[in-house]
């Protein structure tokens, strides 16, 4: 990996100057589960790249340029053209970077890893709402919704008979769908994969994949951010450095 | 008359025997936008395919092992595999067949249409929540003027684009994934919303001219005929319109 600002721009930064040929930007944020998709996706193909870390808490104006929505992530080529929505970004390099295929080449199975990534379309914002009421109010519905979400998940890997769900190595829906797994022990819900053992088994087998092991999370570095995430303030971005 | 003009099953029909080979099978609703979707790529395709249209009042039993959710639409092949899910079908479709292909080859092209996919996302539940409020004589104005907010980003595209169609010069498969719900605008009551978007109502005429669009077509009254029985929780809507 070379180039790219670990500290994240703000308002008032300087845009980034053009992307230099042979390699592809990612603008992103430490923490973003989005983002990760990404970058896991890049690490896995081996492609060359450089991070931008942009702080969603006071984007630079020149970032709505980018990604007119202003969010993470975002691909810039050296030749400008900008790709956004993370799961569009992870199959985009898929498709533009031959090597390393991690979509399946077969359309069935490739639309079965579409379906997969359809039954997980839940949990992102179940998560997000699992954060935003630590401790402040009952949270029981949105835990029999989430054991419902996991339920949903084992039936597949049950009905496959495989390890990840793609079938017996990692693919891109395993890739796809991992950055949220990351966030159970921090927000205190690793009990919810008890009642579904090969979710569990499966999260084991991510933990030991070299490309996942390469970006770790750290549990007190994320609950470090959440806590100044949900305060709002300027510093969460960037918390750890 | 297309050939998915045919009776829908409902509860206590006989599930249907397996797809033959040469063929996929699709369930699909004659009056759906989703379906709709799967059945312009089909044609456009030139994909030989059969149709079995679904009760979606009265699902028989057997549809759901065909969708966890009784949802249409699914395509079946003749290897028994399914895949539901508009979007996904429509891509499976083109992945798996030869001939014409409706997303373009380069990636970032590809990656484009996706993008754009996304923007249009508001649009089918306002468009439904329109026709849902007039019909039941409920006021529309505020989800009119959201529709029409959905409709000005998607002129804004057409003109920093400058092309006819939302993925260049031709049609593709973008366009084809927007088309249902623009064909329902007036049917549906709600054709002003594109009053103030030129480039979108350019885009509407050059889409009637669509020889795959032109042949699914359906009759303005009878979708009006659904849309009354529908309504009205009229089982028989489905089946509107078809000689017995």
């Amino acid at each position: 990996m070379s180039g790219g600002t670990v500290r994240s721009l703000g308002k008032g930064s300087a845009p980034p100057g053009p992307v230099p040929e042979g390699l592809i930007r990612v603008y992103s944020m430490r923490f973003c589960p989005y983002a990760k998709r990404t970058l896991l996706v890049l690490r896995a193909k081996g492609i060359r790249h450089e991070v931008i870390n942009i702080n969603l808490k006071n984007k630079p104006e020149w970032f709505f340029k980018k990604n007119p929505l202003g969010l993470v992530p975002v691909l810039e080529t050296s030749l400008g053209q900008l790709v956004y929505e993370s799961a569009i970004t992870c199959e985009y390099l898929d498709e533009a970077y031959p090597e390393k295929k991690l979509l399946p080449g077969d359309p069935y199975e490739k639309a079965c890893q579409k379906m997969v990534f359809e039954s997980f379309s839940k949990v992102p914002s179940l998560m997000v709402s699992f954060l935003r009421k630590q401790n402040k109010e009952d949270c029981s519905d949105l835990k029999e919704e989430l054991h419902k979400e996991f339920s949903k998940l084992e039936e597949i890997l049950t009905n496959k008979k495989t390890t990840f769900f793609g079938g017996n190595s990692l693919s891109m829906i395993d890739y796809l769908i991992w950055p949220w797994f990351e966030w159970l022990e921090a927000l205190e819900l690793n009990e919810y994969v008890d009642h579904t053992p090969n979710l569990k088994l499966w999260m084991a087998s991510m933990k030991n994949d070299p490309i996942v092991s390469s970006l770790p999370t750290d549990v007190k570095t994320l609950r470090g951010f959440f806590n100044l995430y949900l305060q709002n303030s300027p510093e969460a971005c960037d918390y750890g450095l | 008359m297309t050939d998915d003009a045919t009776r829908t099953l409902g509860k206590g029909s006989i599930p249907p025997g397996p797809v033959p080979e040469g063929i996929i099978r699709l369930y699909s609703m004659r009056f759906c936008p989703y379906a709709h979707r799967t059945r312009l790529v089909l044609r456009a395709k030139g994909i030989r395919h059969e149709v079995i249209n679904i009760n979606l009042r009265n699902k028989p039993e057997w549809y759901f092992t065909k969708h966890p959710f009784g949802q249409i639409p699914v395509l079946e092949n003749s290897k028994c595999q399914l895949i539901y899910e508009s979007v996904i079908a429509c891509e499976y479709l083109d992945d798996a067949y030869p001939g014409r292909k409706l997303y373009p080859y380069d990636p970032y092209e590809r990656a484009r249409q996706k993008m754009l996919l996304e923007l249009f996302y508001k649009v089918p539940h306002l468009t439904k929540e329109c026709l849902v409020a007039l019909r039941c004589g409920r006021d529309c104005a505020d989800l009119k003027l959201a529709l029409r907010q959905e409709f000005c980003n998607l002129e804004e595209i057409l003109g920093y684009q400058n092309t006819v169609f939302f993925g260049g010069d031709c049609i593709s498969m973008i366009d084809y994934l927007f088309w249902p719900w623009f064909e329902r605008l007036d049917v549906y009551g709600i054709a002003d919303c594109v009053n103030h978007t030129p480039a979108l109502r350019l885009w509407i005429a050059a889409m009637k001219q669509d020889p795959t669009v032109c042949s699914l077509l359906t009759d303005k009254n009878t979708f009006l005929g659904f849309l009354n029985l529908y309504f009205q929780n009229n089982p028989g809507a489905f089946d509107y319109g078809l000689s017995c």
